[in-house]
């Protein structure tokens, strides 16, 4: 019977295109990831070529956080190659069978501090192979802990030191961007197969009542959608493919893989595709089928059918459950500050909030029709379509989850990021008191000496950023400056909550009081921490000063001679900030030294708007895909919810409806999904960004700029105009097929 | 409860064998093949509860062929689905071929249609997506039989579909030919009765006279009982049962046409005066 079932599919596959194109776009995504994650990146082995064995610093940072049977051990890759001691390759020319140790410097993302080699290049004595030797090297430097010991093919992955770097901020974007695809696609899956179940019970009826057992229905439409999983894998492969290929040039040119690198590519990645689609297809197909097997075979008989208008409690219980997870979270994220709150609360947020919009859909429809219901006197459009909505609460609501899912996950990133850049901006603005701001390339302890010299000058710092790690309490890296010694109080208002900001030495630290609060690193003024630098080192200080507008200029005050030489560039500022003195004479100072830009505090700002106006690239590519995913969707759902309807018109337009009415009644339809679908979604996307902006900018209103709120308000409602309006044209031109 | 053995020399089925071991059925297979002892069934709850069923008590011969009437809302829909296991009566038993539904799991129930009974129904009744031929075979395949391709002609052939058109799918046939189909499918488990709602409903009286003249003659030694609104179908029936608000009002052998025109004419004008307007049931 499944054969028969499954050969059905090629003869009236309407219902099932939706689930066909979600599984063919997840496997799209997945395929993409895939090849990106695989990059192959070009690494000829150069110097190294002539080593039996290369080694060099661990690119990974490992502390262990907590103490007694809490410990745990915690990694973050390092922002900047630490190096090796260059004394170590004496150390390593005496280690049997070693022939020559040699101290290598200057290669690619290596290290600049004095002392250090970036890697030690062993060549071996003739008759001893590399492993041997690797393996006794690694017993040389007990076990090999802090390094990288490389042999053979391994060595090229050495030859560029900013590579470890470049593919670990690569695979951070990865983290965040593969969970919230799969996701995502979940999601889709899930709205798209319940919908196609839902819309042939009728023809599952039939089957029940002529002798099919509820396991037979149910196994049928379990294979069913199996198969439409490995044909969307297949039907995948393909743009799959040219999207990753598109994913690693958009990569490399945002300096997250090394240039020349290009997508893996292999047909396993189709069958890959497949068997992350099958779990996903066969899993949103089990309620689905459970439903369709539980399908009442005198429903057979039944010419028309109103759906179940009252949800299932357990339903509304899971829902409502879905609901008070949302409040929660944001209420933990309401508690609790720094970006570690976002990465922790972002995706718990957003999927509550989706998955209580998807169970409680029906109630939304139902609650809704009944508030829209005294729209109905306005004509018999309006009137047919409110009884439509009505009847069918959850094949409404099949049309409603995806367009609260494109305008709750958009928003809620779109948003955040807008909100972030505001708070930051706004920070910076009061922050930055500095007459003026000089940037570019260049700037160094000289310039800076040059500057405090000219005449009116009351104060003069040169910053740099960098990221810092800390343990608050899970390790991960933060946005920091390094400030050059000097009357920091006189350019910066950083809001001193508590100590005092004047002359940070070695020793000292100042930090944020997002960072300082409970529950992250909970620490105070006079208290000691330890951070560890871009290249793990760790700086023990003193906590002098605690300040609230972090945004702008990181969580972290380090002074600068300390972070010298641990940053993976060379000493100096990217910018200066200028108290007092004259334009003219700073700007002939400026002139002296090519590179360097002067600019007015004014000019400063508005150079900083523009750029915190634009989003990250890893944000600009979680928007885009989840975006088209939720048009896919969306567009699915709609169509094949709309077509399914053909029978209705056809009955409408013989008994004396004329293609106006019908018309409006679908303008009407598209109208109910799109306000309450965009509701649903605000809802969403509110509940998300109160509790992380909270968190992360300490306000809990988020910034909304009406531009970016209007286009997706937009694109939503012209999509689902037009997928419902064009679906019911084509039906209207041959009602009786 | 399991099912009792059927009375043909088929080889039994595996789930019918294991149901057979718990049955008592020596004195079943003389037993009318449907039977409804006192069958209640009521939808909704409450001050809106409708009662579509009251109480009916009624069998169906072996190798009858009965037709049951009534106004619109007057129960005959209901009582099929429950004679036939598509509803769960509210109160009473139902006896179908032999096995007490009510005493049946699920499955059994449906292994026992698929087995045993064949259905009709007013319009819908293949799968738009299956070929007619593979309609036909539907009940076969869902039991894991083999569906030669002979089988699937002969049974079309006694329904007077030609081969050429068991390769279309239902909607390249015409309203006629695919009750011809759905009756074929009936035909095919050579079933021991068979269940049709309103089978000619929606054909014109030609072809409804035709469509009644080959289920009447292509069902020799099946029980049939067909649901109808239409006085003419009662020509081919040996019996016919009139149901007024979910009881029966009256039963005739060999009904006239014209008298059963009349009785249903009685009944409707009763139900007018009654103010009987409940919907179909």
């Amino acid at each position: 019977m499944r054969g028969w079932m499954l050969a059905g599919l090629r003869r009236h596959p309407g219902p099932m295109v939706g689930t066909l194109a979600a599984a063919a776009t997840a496997a799209t995504l997945s395929i993409a990831a895939f090849g990106a994650a695989g990059a192959h990146s070009p690494s000829p082995l150069g110097r190294l070529a002539g080593a039996s064995v290369v080694v060099a610093a661990d690119p990974q940072l490992e502390v262990t956080v907590g103490t007694g049977h809490s410990a745990t051990v915690q990694t973050a890759p390092l922002q900047a190659y630490r190096g090796v001691p260059a004394r170590l390759a004496g150390q390593l020319g005496r280690v049997p069978g070693v022939a020559a140790a040699t101290g290598e410097t200057g290669l690619p993302g290596g290290t600049v501090r004095p002392g250090l080699a970036d890697l030690i290049a062993v060549r071996a004595d003739p008759g001893v192979s590399a492993g041997t030797l690797a393996r006794r090297i690694k017993a040389a430097l007990h076990g090999g802990a802090g390094y990288t010991i490389a042999a053979g093919a391994a060595r090229a992955g050495l030859a560029n030191l900013g590579l470890a770097v470049e593919i670990a901020n690569g695979h951070a974007l990865g983290d965040v961007v593969i969970p919230l695809l799969i996701i995502t696609a979940l999601f889709a899956l899930a709205a798209t197969t319940a919908l196609s179940v839902d819309l042939r019970q009728r023809r599952f009826a039939l089957l029940r009542a002529i002798g099919a057992t509820r396991g037979q229905v149910r196994r049928a439409v379990l294979a069913e959608q199996a198969l439409l999983a490995v044909a969307g894998g297949l039907l995948g492969y393909p743009a799959g493919a040219v999207a990753g290929a598109l994913g690693v040039r958009a990569l490399v040119a945002h300096g997250m893989l090394p240039a020349g690198s290009s997508a893996a590519s292999s047909p396993w990645f189709a069958v890959l595709a497949c068997v992350i689609n099958l779990p996903v297809c066969v899993l949103s197909a089990l309620l689905a089928a459970r439903r369709a097997a539980r399908t009442s075979p005198a429903r057979a008989m039944r010419e028309t059918h109103a759906e179940r208008t009252q949800p299932h409690p357990v339903r509304v219980l899971l829902g409502l459950a879905a609901g008070t997870g949302l409040v929660v979270f944001s209420v933990l994220a309401l508690h609790s500050s720094g970006p570690g709150a976002e990465a922790a609360m972002a995706l718990p947020l957003l999927m509550a909030g989706m998955v209580a919009v998807a169970l409680l859909g029906p109630v939304l429809v139902i609650a809704a029709a009944a508030v829209l219901r005294p729209l109905a006197s306005t004509g018999p459009a309006a009137r047919l379509a409110l009884a439509g909505i009505g009847r069918l609460p959850r094949r409404t609501a099949s049309a409603i989850v995806p367009i609260a899912m494109a305008v709750g996950m958009t928003g809620a990133i779109a948003f955040f990021n807008t909100s972030e850049a505001h708070a930051a901006l706004a920070q910076s603005e009061r922050a930055v008191t500095a007459s003026y701001v000089v940037g570019g390339r260049g700037l160094d302890a000289k310039l800076l000496t040059q500057a405090r010299d000219l005449p009116g000058v009351r104060a003069v710092v040169g910053i740099t950023a960098l990221e810092a790690a800390v343990t608050d309490p899970n390790l991960e890296f933060l946005g920091a400056e390094a400030v050059s010694a000097g009357q920091i109080g006189q350019v910066l208002d950083l809001g001193v909550a508590g100590g005092s900001l004047s002359g940070l030495k070695p020793g000292q630290i100042a930090i944020s009081t997002l960072e300082a609060s409970s529950g992250v690193m909970g620490t105070g003024v006079g208290a000691t921490i330890t951070v560890y630098l871009p290249d793990g080192t760790p700086y023990r200080a003193t906590v002098t000063a605690i300040y609230h507008r972090s945004l702008a200029l990181g969580d972290l005050l380090i002074p600068a001679s300390v972070a010298d030489g641990h940053t993976g560039a060379a000493a100096g500022y990217s910018q200066i900030l200028i108290s007092g003195g004259s334009q003219r004479e700073l700007a002939a100072l400026a002139a002296d030294h090519p590179g360097t830009r002067l600019a007015s505090r004014a000019v400063y700002n508005a150079q900083l708007a523009q750029d915190t106006g634009q989003n990250s690239f890893g944000d600009d590519i979680i928007l885009g895909v989840i975006a088209a995913l939720a048009a896919v969707t969306m567009i699915n759902t709609l169509a094949v919810s709309t077509a399914e309807r053909r029978r209705q018109v056809w009955l409408l337009s013989r008994i004396g409806a004329t293609t106006r009415q019908l018309a409006g009644a679908f303008g009407w339809q598209a109208l109910f999904i799109t306000v309450v679908g965009l509701a649903a979604g605000v809802a969403v996307c509110a509940g998300t960004l109160t509790g992380l902006d909270r968190a992360v900018t300490g306000s809990a209103v988020p910034y909304i700029p009406a531009a970016p709120a209007a286009l997706i308000i937009t694109a939503v409602a012209t999509l689902t105009f037009a997928t419902i309006m064009t679906s019911f044209a084509a039906m209207s031109r041959h009602p009786a097929q | 409860m399991t099912i009792p053995r059927r009375p043909d020399p088929e080889p039994p089925r595996k789930t019918v064998q294991a149901a057979e071991q718990l049955l008592n059925v020596k004195d079943q297979l003389a037993a009318a093949p449907v039977v409804l002892h006192a069958v209640s069934k009521r939808f909704g709850r409450g001050r809106g509860a409708v009662t579509a069923l009251d109480g009916v008590s009624l069998s169906f011969p072996a190798r009858s062929f009965t037709a049951v009437l009534g106004v619109s809302g007057s129960g005959k829909t209901t009582l099929l689905q429950c004679a036939a296991g598509l509803e769960k009566p509210s109160s009473g038993t139902v006896r179908l071929c032999g096995a007490e539904l009510a005493r049946v799991s699920d499955r059994q129930r449906a292994v026992l249609r698929r087995q045993r009974v064949g259905f009709v129904f007013q319009e819908l009744n293949l799968v738009p997506e299956l070929t007619v031929g593979e309609n036909i075979a539907l009940p076969l395949r869902l039991d894991r039989r083999r569906a030669a391709w002979a089988v699937i002609e002969r049974a079309a052939a006694r329904v007077g579909l030609h081969p050429g058109q068991l390769r279309r799918l239902p909607s390249e046939l015409s309203g006629g030919q695919q009750q011809r189909a759905a009756i074929a499918r009936a035909l095919v488990i050579t079933p021991e009765v068979i269940f049709a709602d309103e089978p000619t409903g929606a054909l014109d009286p030609y072809t409804a006279e035709g469509v009644m003249r080959l289920l009447r003659q292509s069902t020799g030694g099946t029980t049939v009982v067909v649901v109808t609104h239409q006085p003419e179908v009662t020509r081919f029936c040996d019996r016919a049962v009139f149901l007024y608000a979910g009881r029966v009002d009256a039963i005739i052998d060999a009904p006239e046409p014209a008298a059963v025109a009349a009785r249903l004419h009685a009944l409707g004008e009763r139900a007018s005066s009654e103010h009987v307007n409940g919907g179909e049931r």
